[in-house]
């Protein structure tokens, strides 16, 4: 038997929704889709449709999580759990002072106490540190200025060694320039024998 | 726990938050699914949940973590499929579940009987995985996005499939990202109402008690869902 009004795609769907979910399709429309056969092929397309999109989700997912993997969530959520309406253990510290402080019952003075001496401790190593470098220091000044006259002379009136000074101040430039040399030199391994090679601008200036 | 139910965020209403202020649906139909719901007897998850709080109650938290672990096998698979249909990254979802799990121990006290319990706990995920969605599309706003949900699709075409042909995982593959990015463009709503419906297993009334949407209205967020799913996808998933 032909209709002339074929089912619309939301009664369509209500179908679909009102069968997986185990109730009774409207009775019309049943009655329509057993007697249209355009109808039912369109609700059986919908149907294989949404099946399929489930079937590939669930499919997916279940891939994905595993027993194993179901199995160490619900240990992780285990282990979450655990603590919940758990009170949180405080870390005493320094834990011996604190225990017996604390079965002295002064648990809320001793770590003012502890604070206290650490900050006396610590002011009176710096104070004691200053102090001897200050004294040190003022020491030294004194012996300068005792030996001022005699270290000083030497150099004023030794114009005697005035060759000795000469000399040991060309020994220091080379020195000083052995260390330029060194410093512009390239520092890795592979460059050094390039750098051999190759004419620095000191030796070219020194030739000219 | 009503705290927790709030906000979805974009287009997506406020999960929880009634469109007609009752807190939950009307009576259970003719259906056995429908069963759960209040005016029949509550299903066997809802009464390890109210064993659960008063083990809670008496201080008897060890019998109550060991029950929980009960009810933690009972919703675990169904929660991860849906978190993972949500969130599409394993380890986001995974985190998801154990967060949903979580909260649901920690505010065990303020369940009530009348509530379906897989309802109450599918609001909490819901919310649990909108809020990681939203912090996500703020995240990606600044941070080039990972691979993260790449390995997840190849681990599971690889797990799906493993003794499959190359083609075939290949076509697979290419079928569910095409799926999940026509999943993903679903309107807020929509595509809530058909990851419940359609992943969740739930039905259009327990999708009702879950967004506070009317059922009529779930119906039809759920055909037009569906309706544009099939012409993303062509009419093939």
């Amino acid at each position: 038997m032909r209709r002339t009004h074929h089912l619309h795609d939301e009664r369509l769907f209500d179908c679909y929704v009102a069968a997986r979910a185990g109730d009774a399709i409207d009775p019309p429309s049943a009655e329509h889709l057993a007697d249209c056969d355009d109808c039912a092929a369109r609700y059986t397309e919908l149907v294989q449709f949404m099946d399929a999109v489930r079937a590939e989700g669930e499919s997916e997912s279940d891939a994905i999580f595993t027993p194993d993997r179901l199995r160490a969530q619900q240990q992780q959520i285990a282990r979450r759990i655990e603590h919940v309406a758990r009170p949180a253990r405080v870390l005493s510290f320094p834990g011996q002072f604190v225990r017996r402080t604390i079965s002295a019952s002064t648990s809320r003075t001793a770590p003012r106490w502890v604070a206290a001496a650490a900050a006396a401790g610590l002011f009176i190593g710096i104070a004691v540190g200053a102090s001897f470098e200050w004294e040190t220091r003022v020491r030294e000044a004194q012996q300068t200025l005792a030996r001022g006259p005699q270290v000083r002379r030497p150099a004023m009136f030794a114009a005697g060694s005035t060759r000795a000074a000469s000399a040991s101040d060309a020994a220091d430039d080379a020195f000083l320039n052995e260390l330029e040399l060194a410093l512009e030199r390239p520092r890795t391994r592979e460059l050094v024998a390039f750098d051999e090679f190759t004419p620095h601008v000191r030796e070219v200036r020194d030739q000219q | 726990m009503n705290g927790d139910l709030r906000t979805v965020g974009d287009s997506d209403r406020a999960v929880g938050q009634h469109e007609s202020g009752q807190q939950h649906a009307g009576p259970g139909g003719g259906s056995a699914r429908a069963r759960r719901f209040p005016t029949a007897a509550p299903a066997e998850d809802s009464k390890l949940a109210v064993e659960i709080r008063t083990l809670v109650e008496r201080g008897e938290m060890d019998e109550a973590r060991e029950r929980f672990g009960e009810l933690v096998a009972m919703h675990q698979r169904r929660a991860s499929r849906i978190a993972f249909q949500y969130l599409r990254d394993a380890a986001e979802a995974d985190e998801a579940v154990q967060d949903a799990f979580v909260k649901v121990f920690t505010h065990i006290g303020s369940y009530r009987e009348a509530w379906p319990f897989e309802v109450w706990f599918t609001r909490i995920l819901i919310n649990g995985c909108l809020d990681r969605r939203k912090s996500r599309a703020r995240r990606d706003k600044w941070v080039v996005a990972g691979d993260a949900s790449l390995a997840d699709e190849a681990r599971a075409s690889a797990a799906a499939s493993r003794d499959a042909d190359p083609e075939r995982k290949l076509l697979a593959r290419e079928r569910r990202e095409k799926m999940a990015a026509a999943i993903d463009r679903l309107d807020g709503r929509q595509r809530t109402v058909f990851m419940l419906c359609h992943f969740g297993d739930c039905t259009p009334k327990e999708v009702s008690a879950m967004t506070g949407l009317n059922e009529s209205t779930v119906r039809v967020h759920l055909f037009r869902a569906a309706r544009k799913l099939r012409g993303l996808l062509g009419g093939k998933p």
